[in-house]
Order: structure tokens, then sequence, then C-alpha cells
């Protein structure tokens, strides 16, 4: 299993968080399930312990406090175990759960503040969303399901049916669209429910473990199809996943939630490499470094001496590739960005990565 | 789904401490004992506590016989004078005037107005229409052909025997009744599946509605309208409403929410969540409840012959009261006929509903073109017939069958009622059932002191359910007391005890035989379908023939009328236990009496309760219809105030048929319903 972590070689580095405003922009949210929840953010009562709080109120915070960007173009991942708020989380971004606090903004545009008409054309037309048990309509055939958003948008039907078409070949599934979802299997539904959230154009995708309920083989095709479609599109995901490798793959970068709270946010690399406490670091402990981490982290920084650069190794390349070429040439290798040697990287170096005992040097720097 | 639903603060237990004049030391005593006891066992000591101190003390007040006079209401009197009243003012008074009386012309009117249709249609017409829309609703191919032929071979047997014009008149009335049903229905159901507190408030009014028998309701519209088709209409509509209503809501209420979801994700407005997700995923409890309530309307225009709906029932019903076999039977045929029809028809469009389109074969037509196929062929034979002049069916393709069969039925009264060898004879039977049991049972419940059946329906109530089962049904039965028909009510109890102890024994030995033996079930399907699509009123005509009139005829035609649906739930219940749970006691060695007892039998108790409580609900149904067969007691009650216009008498029957049915299924009720939220 240890290649399914390495990312597609051929990806696009995620953008960089300046420029453009952020597609997503979510400060200080909560969502507390209960009577009177709004008394509980930001109060001593939200300290307590979460039986103490339901004993006590009645209430128990789903989200809490959490704050995060989601640029153009990037996919961010949310992970967590279950029960830790991440799936209300994307509920609470087109408020198909109400946020309790906080503010959230799509395009500098306030969320809670729209009214139903404007939340509607929101829902329509900027974010669509993929379930983890698909929701698909039994009744209607697979072209007309991925027509369905477009049907809520009052298109016609030739009109309509003519765009969903289109999406349904574009995730694999021509031939079947006059089928219905139960002569399906679990994966092909899945990617109806993908065209279904495809079809509306939208400008966020928001995925609410959309692939826990496939078999791993199927997982994997499905995971595959994902990054072929950001790769063609480059539409803006938002993805909810309790699969640590399934976030590692996907992920430009990854929040990591736990009982509501975001412990660490940051890439993939960044999580595995330093993480933030000893949750993280017991949730990532059996993660394959060497295929995470790359030469930029694991190098000793410092020019080399000479010009010809041996090794040249590109500062994104995952460790596993250092080693291969370290271990046939012998020799340190150097990492070369745009000709400028950024440092070396040798036997120690890489070791020290598969060791583990890289992060306490790297959190140390 | 990692969502988070908020959990309800579990609870507090708290002990009720027991009333009682204790002192502080043996009360806590008391208490201690009552903490460690099983709740039931808890609840069942309160009782007998309370019984304790009650029972003295209304034995020496009111003595330990029958209930007591003193404790009674005569309401006869002010009934009649109710009654009388609205005799007098039904032509006067503003509230008849501009409302009932509109409600009466404009039933009749539509009545009328269906009937001159069908009859304009003709037969050939009409039967065209009939088999079209069968074949329509059968998906228009090939499999859609076979409940076409059940179609074309009800309304050619309804001509045959004779029985065109009444069988019209019958489904003239069923058009009415089931169109206002079902618009009923469907708007109380939507109001239950969309709103919570519509939903809490309207469901025990649909479980109490229920389990009444369909007697029950028909002398409160006769008070109101007379005799005539307006009461029978509004009766019908009032009894069979209830199961589309409940339907509706049920499918609304259990749509799948993760589609729901996905379509309010997509920006649905409510109204597009309602129509294109909501209603298309209920349909088939739509149709289900289409279903119900067809059959249940069509049991209910027969009875309703009783107060003046005419029609087939008034010919099984004249038939009946003359004992004239044969003519009861070739009106009750049609009825069968066209029983089966509606429901094959309505089940055919139900079961299209969900199946892959791919499943049902090559098709040459669909939804529109053979709606319009269906409309074309039904106005060319409207057309031929016009031109043949065949309006009536044809005087010389009917077969009288009611001679043969009475001349037969003299056969079996001569051959089969006695003398026969080892045997004994029918008749032998039903005076030897009579006899040896229902008597010594009624008179062993009339003669038992009153505050001792009260206390053991409250002990029966808790012992399946909660106290407020046990005060319902104690309530219940003391207020037919109260009403002065504790005998009556006793006398029906009787027959109902021994019908249901018949029905159970049958009922469970069969379906147990079926769960086991693949092939009895084969065989036993097809009769079980058809017998459970049948009016109770048709139950009545064989009965008759073999037992005569009495109370073992209409227990008898009870037992035949509620055994499907015990054998069915029996069956359904065992096959349903969990497979694994059987093969481990299979691979432990247990023989088959073995798992049968010890694993299929306890996991099947919910199924088996649920059998008790159908097969008392259906038992009373018929008990009280046979009334009409010299059932006797609060059945006859209702006949004779419908026919000597004594309402008072009927109307209190009636009431006491009510709490009749309330403490039967109170107590035969397991507290299910109170864990869905």
């Amino acid at each position: 299993m240890s290649t399914t972590l390495s990312k597609e070689p051929a990806r696009e580095p995620a953008p960089e968080p300046t420029g453009a405003p952020p597609v997503f922009s979510i400060r200080k949210l909560w969502k507390v399930f209960g009577p009177k929840a709004e008394r509980v953010p930001d109060s001593e009562l939200a300290d307590l312990p979460a039986d103490e709080l339901r004993r006590s109120t009645g209430c128990t915070v789903a989200v809490r406090d959490v704050s995060f960007d989601v640029h153009k173009g990037e996919v961010f991942v949310v992970m967590g175990l279950s029960g830790s708020g991440k799936s209300t989380l994307v509920r609470c971004l087109t408020r198909l759960i109400e946020p309790t606090a906080g503010t959230l903004e799509i395009d500098g545009e306030d969320v809670r503040a729209m009214d139903k008409s404007r939340l509607r054309e929101l829902r329509r037309h900027r974010a669509a969303m993929v379930f983890q048990h698909f929701g698909l309509l039994p009744h209607r055939t697979v072209l007309d399901n991925v027509a369905y958003g477009l049907e809520i948008q009052g298109l016609g039907k030739l009109e309509r049916r003519a765009l969903a078409m289109k999406v349904v070949t574009k995730v694999g599934l021509e031939g079947m669209e006059h089928r219905r979802p139960a002569q399906l299997s679990g994966g092909q539904q899945q990617r109806v429910g993908l065209a279904r959230a495809l079809a509306v154009d939208p400008e966020v995708l928001l995925f609410d473990e959309p692939f826990s309920a496939l078999d791993p083989l199927i997982r994997r095709d499905m995971q595959e199809e994902v990054i072929r479609l950001h790769r063609e599109e480059g539409r803006t995901m938002i993805f909810i996943t309790h699969d640590l490798s399934e976030a590692l793959r996907l992920g430009d970068r990854i929040a990591l939630m736990r009982d509501g709270e975001i412990v660490q946010c940051g890439t993939p690399e960044e999580i595995v490499a330093q993480p933030a406490d000893d949750y993280v670091r017991d949730f990532v402990r059996d993660v394959p470094r060497e295929q995470v981490i790359t030469v930029r982290t694991a190098m000793r920084a410092g020019a080399c001496s000479g010009p010809d650069h041996p090794g040249a190794l590109a500062p994104d390349t995952i460790v596993a590739t250092a080693i291969e070429i370290v271990a046939r040439s012998g020799a340190a290798a150097c990492v070369v960005e745009d000709g400028d040697c950024l440092g070396v990287v040798d036997h120690e170096n890489l070791l020290a990565v598969v060791a583990g005992i890289g992060s306490e040097r790297a959190a140390v720097s | 789904m990692s969502t988070l639903i908020p959990e309800k603060p579990a609870p507090e237990k708290t002990g009720s401490p027991p009333g009682g004049p204790q002192g502080p030391a043996t009360r806590s005593l008391l208490l201690r004992r009552l903490s460690v006891m099983s709740p039931l066992a808890r609840r069942l000591t309160a009782l007998a506590a309370l019984a304790v101190v009650l029972v003295p003390f209304a034995a020496v007040l009111w003595g330990s016989g029958a209930w007591p006079g003193e404790l009674g209401v005569d309401v006869s009197g002010p009934l009649d004078d109710l009654s009388q009243w609205i005799v007098d003012n039904r032509d006067t008074s503003p509230v008849f005037l501009y409302f009932l009386l509109h409600i009466s012309n404009t039933s009749v009117d539509a009545v009328d107005g269906v009937y001159s249709v069908l009859d304009g249609l003709g037969w050939p017409g009409v039967t065209a229409a009939a088999v079209l829309l069968a074949w329509c609703a059968g998906g228009a191919s090939r499999a859609g052909l076979k409940v076409a032929a059940v179609a074309l071979g009800a309304f050619a047997g309804c001509g045959l025997l004779g029985m065109w014009d009444p069988a019209m008149l019958t489904l003239a009335l069923m058009t009415v009744a089931v169109a206002v049903s079902v618009v009923v229905g469907f708007a109380l159901g939507l109001a239950a599946g969309l709103s919570r507190p519509v939903d809490r408030a309207l469901r025990p009014v649909l479980d109490t509605m229920q389990v009444l028998p369909a007697f029950a309701y028909l002398l409160p519209f006769v008070l109101v309208f007379g005799t005539g088709s307006p009461a029978a209409l509004l009766a019908t509509v009032i009894y069979a409403a209830p199961p589309m209503a409940r339907l509706t809501a049920l499918g609304l209420r259990d749509a799948d929410p993760s589609v729901l979801e996905a379509s309010a994700s997509l920006g649905a407005s409510s109204r597009q969540q309602l129509l294109k997700a909501r209603l298309p995923l209920a349909r088939k409890e739509l149709l289900l409840g289409l279903n119900q309530t067809i059959m249940m309307a069509l049991s209910m225009v027969v009875i309703a012959s009783v107060i003046g709906a005419g029609g087939l029932g008034d010919e099984v019903y004249s038939a009946l009261s003359t004992v004239d076999v044969g003519a009861a039977l070739a009106a009750g045929i049609p009825i069968v006929l066209i029983a089966v029809w509606l429901d094959r028809t309505t089940e055919a469009a139900g079961e299209r509903i969900g199946a892959p389109p791919a499943a049902d074969g090559p098709r040459l037509l669909r939804g529109g073109p053979a709606w319009a196929v269906a409309a074309v062929g039904t106005a060319v034979a409207f057309a031929v017939g016009k031109v043949a002049g065949a309006a009536q069916w044809p005087a010389g393709w009917t077969v009288d069958i009611s001679g043969s069969v009475n001349s037969f039925q003299e056969w079996t009264v001569d051959n089969l009622h006695a003398g026969v060898p080892v045997l004994g004879g029918t008749e032998v039977w039903a005076s030897n059932f009579t006899v040896w049991i229902l008597n010594p049972l009624r008179d062993v419940l009339q003669g038992a002191p009153w505050w001792s059946l009260l206390l053991l329906v409250a002990a029966l109530a808790l012992l399946v359910g909660n106290w407020r089962n046990a005060l319902g049904a104690t309530a219940a039965l003391a207020a037919t007391g109260v009403l002065g028909v504790w005998g009556n009510t006793l006398d029906t109890l009787s027959q109902v005890l021994a019908a249901l102890a018949l029905t159970l024994l049958l009922g469970v030995a069969v379906g147990i035989l079926a769960a086991r033996v693949g092939w009895v079930e084969r065989v036993l399907r097809p009769v079980l379908d058809v017998l459970q699509t049948l009016p109770q009123f048709v139950y009545l005509i064989p009965v008759v023939a073999l037992f005569g009139v009495g109370r073992a005829a209409a227990i008898t035609a009870a037992v035949a009328y509620a055994l499907p649906a015990v054998v069915r739930i029996t069956t359904q219940g065992l096959k349903k236990t969990d497979p694994a749970a059987l093969e481990a006691a299979r691979s432990l060695g247990a023989t088959g009496a073995q798992q049968l007892r010890q694993v299929q039998l306890p996991l099947a108790r919910p199924a088996l309760l649920l059998a008790v409580n159908q097969g008392v609900v259906l038992v009373l149904a018929v008990v009280i219809v046979g009334g009409l067969v010299g059932g006797g007691a609060l059945g006859y009650d209702v006949v004779f105030g419908l026919s000597r216009g004594d309402l008072g008498v009927g109307l209190v029957a009636g009431a006491a048929i009510v709490c009749l049915g309330l403490v039967l299924d109170r107590v035969t009720q397991p507290t299910v319903r109170e864990t869905d939220h």
C-alpha cells in the first residue's frame, strides 16, 4: 500500500495563499446542537468537558471555533475520526446545517447573512455536494439524476439532458444513462452523484466522505477520478474523509479535526513531518514517511560547492525517490530549484526521515 | 456520517412509591423489595394492592353479580329524543338545510352521475375500459395481459351471473367513495407527513379507527342522514380514508434522508422538494394506500347495504335474510370477482414502481400512448355496443346458478348436516360447539363478578402494555356496563374469544407448516392472496350453507376471515428470524423441533403478538357482522336497531362495539408504538 500515498507527479502545486481572495473564508465558526445553543460559544460553558456540558445544558458542541481559508483551485481536505464534527462542518458551509456563531464568507460574501433566495442561488450554482450515501433518486434514470440539479434551476428538458449527457460521459458512465440507480454498482452510483454535482458547474465541489461506502479497489479508482478531474478543471474542492491515506493522496492542504476543533492545518508533508501534538503524531505514526516528505524538508540547507549539482533533485521530490538515487550513486545529492542549489541530502538525512527522527530536528530549526 | 446528533439526556429513573397506608418502616422494606422486582412484577403488585383496597368496597356496595344497575346510565331515552329531533327538524333546521342537505344531495348526484356514465357506456364500453385500464396498470406489456384477463373475467362473471346492474351500482358507489376517501386521506396524510404536531394529533385517531368494526360506523350516519346512499357513502369514506392518510404520511416521513439532503444541497425550494423528491419517493406507499382504501371501500359499500346502499351487497343482504343461499352466492361471486380485479389492478401498478424498466421485457407502448390506446379502445367498444344496440347485458347470456346452488344446498342439508357416519355432520358440530364451548364460556363470563372482569382486563393490559393501556381498556369495558349492555357485550366477547382461540390454533399451526415446508407455502400463497381481499360480508354466505343460522356460523366466518392474516404474519415472522441464529443452532446439532422451539418461536415473538392483535381485530369485525346470520348479541342489536328504526338500541350497541374493540386492542397490543419518535 505504500505507493498509494505518492501523489501523481504531474500534479500542479497548490496555488500560493497570496493573491486572489479565498473562495471560502471561515472564522471562529461554531455549531452547537441543543436548546439555546447560542449561549455556548465563547462562554465558559464551552470549556466544560463534553459530558458535563451535555448534562448541565443538553447541548453538544459539534464544531468548535474553527477558522480556515480555502483558496481557488486547491483541494482542501478535512480529516478526522467519526464524531469529530467534520460532516457537520461541511454542511455548515452551505447552511444545510445552520452555524451557531462565527463568520462564513464565499468570495467575500457573507453566507450567514444571505436570505433564502440568495442561499438557494448559492446552492444551485456555486457549491455542489457529493454525499457518502449518494442520495440518488431511485425512480429516475442515471441521466435524469444527473440532470436533477439543472431541473431545480429551471432548465428545460432538452437543454438539461444535453448538458447532463456531457457530464455522464466525463465521469465514464456513457452507455448507462438509461439505467436506474439500483442497477448500478456502488462505485457507479457515486459516479452519478459526482456527475450530478459537476453538472451544475459549481465553483466549489464539496465531498462528504464520498468513498467511505465503497470497496478499497473502487475507492482507489474514484480517488484517481477526482485527481483527474481536478487536474483537468482545476475546480476548488473541499473533501471530507476519515481515511488518512485518502487525505494525504488528495489534499493540497489538510485540516485535522478532533472533537470539533482543528488540531492542525497544513500540507500533507507538514502534518507528517511536524505533527502539532501527540494526537496528530499518533495519527500519522504508520504513514510511510518517505512517500510523503520531500527532500526540501529532509535536506541539509546550504549550497554545494561545485557547479554540476550531483543528483540534482527538484525540491518536491519525495524522499523515497531520493533514496534510490543516493543509494545508486553512493554520494549525497543536491536539491536544485531554478538552477540554484538549495541544499544537500545524504544517507544520514534520508535515513532520519524514514526513522522518524527528522521531525524533532525540523521542529527545532 | 460523523454528524453529531445530540442525544436526549437519559431520563432519570424515579422509583414511584406505591400508595398505601403502611407505616414508614414497612414502606421502606416494601420499597426495597419492589426495587429488586422486574418492572412487570412491580406493576402487577401495584395493581394487586389497588384491587385489595377497592374490590371489597365495590363488592359490598354493588354486589358481585353482573354489572350493577346503579352504575348504569340509561341513554336510550335521550338518544331516541335526539333521533326524533333530527327526524322532525331535518327539513327545517339550518344545520340541515345549509350544510348536511348539500352533502346528502351532492353525494346522491355524484353516485347517480357515475352510474349514468357507466350505464351510458353500456357493457361493451365498461368492460373494454376496465380491461384496458388493467392492461395499462400492468405495464401495457405482456405481463399486463394477465391483469387484463383478470378484469375481463371479473366483468364477464358479473354479466353471466345476471348481476350486471347491481354490480354497476356498486361500482358507482365505490368510485365516488374512493375518490372522496383518497382526496381526504391524501390531504390528511400530507399534513401529517409534513408537520409533526399534526402527525402526533392524527395518529392515535387513525390507530383507533383501524381497530373498530365496520358495523360501528353505520349508525351515526343513519342518525343524521337516514338510511340511503348518502349515509352509506359517508360511512364508507370515513372507513376507507384512514389507510390512505396513514400510508401517505408514512411515505412522506420515511423518505430517504440522504436524498432529501442532496436535493436541499442543490438548492431545491420546499415546493420542489415535495413535488420532485418526497412525493415520487413515496409513490409505492401512495399506491399501497390507494389499494387498501379501495379494498376497504368495497368491503364497506357491501356492508352498507344494511343501511340502504343498493348494489351487490343489497342482493346478498336480502338473500341472506331469507336464507336463500343460491341467490346470495349469485351476488357474492361478483363481489369476489370485483375485489380480485381491483386488487390485482392496483397491485400491478404498485409493483411496476421500483421494478427496473428492463426487467419486464421490451415494451410496445409506454406511458401516454398506452393510455391513448386504452381510451380509443373504450370508445370503439362503446360505439360498437351502441350500433349493435347492446346497452344492457344480453338476457340470453346469463346463467342462473341459484337453482342448482339451492338444490346442492338441500343436498348438503340432507347429507352433511347430520348423520355422517363417525364424523357426525356440520349441524352436529355446530350444535356441539355451541353447547359445549360457547354456552359455558358465555355463562362463565356473564356469571363472573363484574369487578373480577375489570381486574382481569387491567392485569392483561398491564402484562402486554403499560398503565395507559390498562386504564384505557378497563374504562372501555366499564363503559359497556354503564351503557347497560354488559350481558350482550360479554356474549359477543365469548364468541370473539372462542373464534380467536380457533383462529390462533389453526393459524399458527398452518403458519409453522408453511414456514417449514416450501410447497405448502407455494400452494397457500395464491389462496391467501384471494382470501385477504374479500369483503367480510362474503364470508357469511358459505357458512350459512354449511352450518345454518346461529352463533357457530358467525364464528366460523370470523375464523375464516381472520385466518389468512394470522397464517401470513406467523409465516413471515418465522421466516424472518435471523438466519445466523438458526445456523448457529443447527451447527450445534439442534433438531428441527428444537430449532423451532428454542430459536424460531422465541425470535418470532413480536410477529406472534402482532398476529394475536390482528386476529382479534379481524375476528371482532366479523363476529359483529355475524349478527346478520344469527350471531346475536351486539351485532344483532345493531341490525335490529336499523331494521326497526330503533336507533337508541342500535347506537348503544354500536358504542359498546367500539368499547369492546378498544378493550381487545389494548389488551393484545404490545407497546411498540412508544419507541418510535
